[in-house]
């Protein structure tokens, strides 16, 4: 496009552009390093015992102390073990429902089959938090508070909307042609659940996986109500109950931090492309 | 891929198992009745009654209602609320829209992925954990800007950010600045991607400014991607209670008090269960006919412009 320019006028537009492009890095890392700072400064001043942080406020901690470590992970190691338990539990049925009850909408008429799934589309646009109290209720009358199914059974119901109509746009998505195949060889309906349905929907599979972990791991307001035993606390209320605990042993209390960060840090880290999607995931399913 | 020869072909086939796909159906519907419909519609009804957690409950009509009506501190913390969303759909976009616009000037597409990662990552951290590193960047004594206040020689900016109610609501606002790590982010960032090159090459032949290229071309395609962010604004303006619960529980003397947090002290510290259940009603409701509005609204300007 600047072929038509003359060779002395290109220099100074080159270095122009060079300038541009150097001033936009530069705001941009700076942009980046504001937003990574907080995290930054948990990482540091976890390694540091409370001398050192007054006397090197933002420095590196030299000695490294790791007792910071071990302390927190002596008080939070039980928040972990719950929610892990919480996520898996969580993301085995909300994969189970998802996939059967979106491979049925997509793939099949029947009598209802809009009614039906308008009602599960209209949970969308409840928050959750509005039906907080009634379900309190209702957990208190299941004798369900303070065990783990209480953290489990209503997560499940709360995850799997968005994850039905997830699968079912996906599995609309797939070729006409494999289920005509599949029904000219005879294949049943659970058949080709089982080998074209299953195996296809492997990417909706990783995204629906991560946006429900990412959602187990931050749901607040549901554990802090119905679960006061503190072996059966999640990390997110764990690290607050955590926090009352060590309220002005600051290294103590980075270093729980860090350690509930790192289970979601290495989900981003390596499938960084789901966990995005898994972000998303509900922007998509309300755009359609 | 359309759904039409989907559903025509499906049609012949499977009549026989008909029972069978619903009862494939039973276990979801099973978990969303009991857990997400009969919830609702239970504290929609005992909304009309003294609700006691121990005693027996006395219907009393719309009292519950009335109650509400004059209930200072609740009608407050839609102002409150309010102003979240405005900052929510203002500087909370700006920022990022003009972080999008930076990186997909830059040429080098290497870097470009490397500055996109970093200004995303904040987003793997646990929300609470984010909550409770501003908390600490807010702490009156050690916290990280007063600290810094004060040793560039503005100590006499540097205040207890949380504990005052003139700075309270601000500050929990500004929880995550410069909110580049966010949806907002995210959603700019894939729409002006999808657009492809090609348009902004044509803008840049015809001698557009990269100005006015944001005016005439970015802002105008990203019209669809407002309207989905602003329906998750609505809805996600609830969640904005985790982090007043975490950092001020709704204080100091209620300049953080959000609608949700109301709701739970009027049943947990109040023991007023069909109160609580009457203020849940009224927060579903209003926030149901904003979605639907909301929703309404964008399907008609949709049907409207036919370029997207």
């Amino acid at each position: 496009m600047t072929s038509l320019s003359s060779q002395p006028l290109r220099r100074p537009r080159q270095t122009r552009v060079k300038i541009e492009q150097t001033s936009l890095v530069l705001i941009l890392s700076l942009m980046a390093f504001l937003g990574l700072f907080p995290y930054l400064f948990m990482l540091l001043t976890s390694f540091k015992n409370n001398q050192q942080i007054v006397d090197s406020y933002w420095g590196l901690p030299i000695p490294i102390h790791f007792e910071n470590y071990v302390a927190a992970w002596d008080q939070t190691r039980y928040y972990f073990l719950t929610t892990f338990t919480v996520v898996a539990a969580t993301v085995a049925a909300v994969l189970l429902l998802g996939l059967l009850s979106g491979f049925i909408f997509a793939r099949f008429s029947f009598l209802g089959r809009n009614f039906l799934f308008t009602l599960v589309g209209l949970l969308l646009m409840v928050p959750s938090i509005a039906a907080l109290i009634p379900l309190f209720v209702l957990s208190k009358d299941l004798k369900m508070l303070n065990t783990i199914w209480v953290l489990i059974i209503p997560s499940i119901a709360g995850n799997a909307v968005l994850a039905v109509i997830l699968f079912k746009n996906f599995i609309e998505a797939i070729q006409q042609e494999l289920f005509d195949a599949a029904q000219v060889f005879g294949a049943s309906g659970p058949q080709i659940f089982r080998y074209i349905v299953a195996p296809l929907s492997f990417p909706i599979i990783g995204t629906v996986s991560l946006l429900t972990m990412i959602n187990v791991w931050n749901d607040f307001f549901w554990p802090l109500l119905t679960v006061t035993d503190d072996k059966l606390r999640t990390v997110a209320i764990g690290i607050q109950f955590f926090q009352g605990q060590n309220a002005t042993d600051y290294g103590g209390l980075m270093a729980g931090y860090t350690l509930a960060s790192l289970p979601l840090l290495v989900l981003f880290t390596f499938l960084s492309k789901y966990f995005l999607a898994g972000i998303s995931g509900g922007l998509t399913a309300s755009d359609k | 891929m359309t759904a039409s020869p989907v559903v025509a072909k499906a049609k012949k086939r499977p009549r026989k198992i008909k029972p069978m796909l619903y009862l494939g159906l039973v276990p979801l519907f099973a978990m969303l009745f009991l857990f997400s419909y009969y919830p609702a519609i239970n504290g929609l009804s005992k909304s009309f009654f003294d609700w006691k957690f121990i005693a027996k409950s006395d219907f009393i009509g719309w009292d519950n209602y009335q109650k509400m009506l004059g209930d200072k501190a609740w009608w407050e913390t839609f102002q409150h609320i309010s102003l979240v969303l405005l900052a929510g759909v203002t500087i909370m976009w700006l920022l990022p829209l003009l972080a999008v616009e930076m990186l997909i000037s830059l040429r080098n597409s290497r870097i470009q992925y490397i500055l996109r990662t970093a200004l995303l990552f904040p987003l793997a951290f646990p929300v609470i954990v984010t909550i409770y590193m501003w908390g600490f960047i807010y702490n009156p004594n050690q916290g990280i800007l007063n600290t810094l206040l004060k040793q560039i020689g503005l100590g006499s900016l540097a205040q207890n950010w949380l504990g005052d109610p003139k700075t309270a609501l601000w500050s929990l606002i500004f929880i995550n600045f410069p909110w580049i790590a966010s949806l907002p982010f995210f959603v700019f960032l894939t729409g002006l991607q999808n657009i492809g090159t090609e348009i902004f090459e044509a803008a840049a032949l015809d001698g557009a400014s990269r100005l006015q290229r944001f005016f005439l071309i970015d802002l105008p395609l990203l019209g669809r991607q407002f309207r989905l962010l602003f329906i998750l604004a609505v809805i996600n303006i609830l969640q904005f209670g985790v982090t007043a619960q975490a950092l001020t529980e709704g204080g100091p003397d209620n300049a953080t008090m959000f609608p949700i947090l109301r709701i739970l002290n009027v049943a947990f510290r109040g023991g007023d269960w069909g109160y609580s259940a009457a203020l849940s009603s009224t927060l579903f409701i209003i926030t149901f006919l904003a979605s639907v509005f909301v929703f309404l609204v964008s399907r008609g300007e949709r049907q409207n412009d036919k370029s997207l």
